[in-house]
């Protein structure tokens, strides 16, 4: 089990990194459909909602580059799993309320009709993601990352002050 | 592949990866929100209102009829329907002076939305908006199949009797670049999150609720209905 450890870290950063970047990358570039999906969920003010859908884009984008890339995995897992936890609560209050949305994970997004909605995979997709981000903040040793990260857990190398 | 690589250079490298990844971030968000700004020194079409959402004016100067504002994207096939649903209805309140009506071409849907929603401004130059708009639909391309065109869109305006170069010049030069971005940021602003979105006197019709359901939209005699609130 030790030793799968770090592919297993290495599978989860690829799948939750691959996943950040892509969403972040067909998003970025339409933000007018970005904007109205974030307007969609009814949660936010409507300007921070429109900043939020140009903005989000881009920071999925810079999260998976570092999972994949294998540095700052622990602080790139941390928020990629917050965003499917906040992702998950969003939903399922559009689900709650009886709005028909599209989750505009993957670009799209905004109102559609209500035999097209897909909260339940929306959801369990997004629990998946936020599991990988949660094991790879427990266990950041992965292998090809960039950045050798030490482990907490078995502090093999002797911590050298100053250095 | 030992796993004791020496610190210094690692963190190098760290900090250069970090420090890169963050630039494209804050560029790409930069570019992004500057880009999406309204830009109120953007040309004008004849008969846009600003105080209207940007949106191409019929009849802005009656008072005390219905104000329809229609929210759409070129592209959107279910606008398409709309506008078969109810454009002469539209057209013929238009015409009558029974209605103010407001069109907002948001742009949403891809590069060709943008295109489109240009050539119609155009149109409007020409007085021949409704006419474009009523053509548009009826041969409406297949989404982002690079169809439409700057020539595509000049043989449409033909189509509807637009011959004037400077319709030609218009489109092909996107003189109205910056109101198409105008009219897609007032969309944000009047939270308008799907096409099309109608509003009467500021509210929205009844959308369909489920798949049998025509809702206002889709149903002339309720479009009516919601319309002259009878």
């Amino acid at each position: 089990m030790k030793k799968a450890q770090p592919w297993i870290g290495l599978l989860a950063r690829l799948i939750l990194g691959g996943v950040l970047l892509v969403a972040g990358y067909l998003k970025a570039f339409t933000p007018d459909k970005s904007m109205m999906a974030v307007r969609a969920y009814e949660i936010l003010p409507i300007w921070l909602a429109n900043v939020l859908g140009i903005i989000l884009p881009w920071l999925e984008i810079g999260a998976g580059l570092l999972l994949i890339i294998g540095v700052g995995i622990r602080y790139a897992a941390m928020f990629g799993s917050a965003l499917m936890v906040l992702f998950i609560i969003a939903i399922a209050q559009a689900w709650a309320r009886g709005l028909s949305i599209d989750c505009g994970c993957f670009g799209g997004g905004g109102t559609i009709d209500p035999s097209q909605t897909k909260y339940l995979e929306e959801i369990i997709r997004d629990i998946g993601l936020a599991l990988l981000g949660l094991y790879l903040l427990r266990y950041p040793v992965t292998k090809f990352a960039l950045e050798k990260t030490k482990s907490h857990e078995q502090p093999t190398e002797k911590l050298t002050p100053g250095e | 592949m030992s796993s004791k690589t020496p610190k210094g250079p690692g963190n190098v490298t760290r900090n250069l990866v970090i420090g890169m990844v963050a630039l494209v971030v804050a560029v790409g968000a930069i570019f992004s929100v500057l880009s999406n700004k309204e830009n109120t020194s953007a040309a004008l079409p004849s008969s846009v209102s600003q105080e209207d959402g940007y949106g191409i004016v019929f009849n802005g100067d009656l008072t005390g009829v219905p104000v329809i504002d229609i929210w759409e994207d070129f592209q959107c096939p279910v606008c398409a329907r709309f506008e078969q649903t109810n454009g002469d209805y539209i057209e013929k309140l238009i015409e009558e002076k029974k209605a103010k009506v407001v069109f907002h071409t948001l742009s949403f849907l891809g590069p060709e939305s943008s295109l489109a929603a240009n050539a119609a401004a155009c149109a409007s130059d020409e007085n021949k908006f409704l006419g474009f708009h009523r053509a548009f639909y009826q041969n409406l391309p297949a989404e982002n199949s690079g169809a439409i065109t700057t020539d595509y869109l000049i043989a449409l305006g033909q189509g509807v009797g637009i011959t004037s170069d400077k319709f030609k010049s218009c489109v092909a030069n996107l003189d109205y670049k910056g109101w198409v971005n105008n009219v897609a940021a007032s969309g944000g602003k009047a939270n308008v999150n799907s096409t099309p979105t109608v509003f009467v006197n500021g509210k929205e019709i009844r959308r369909a609720t489920s798949g049998a359901d025509l809702g206002d939209y889709f149903d002339p005699a309720a479009f009516a209905k919601a319309v002259e609130g009878k």
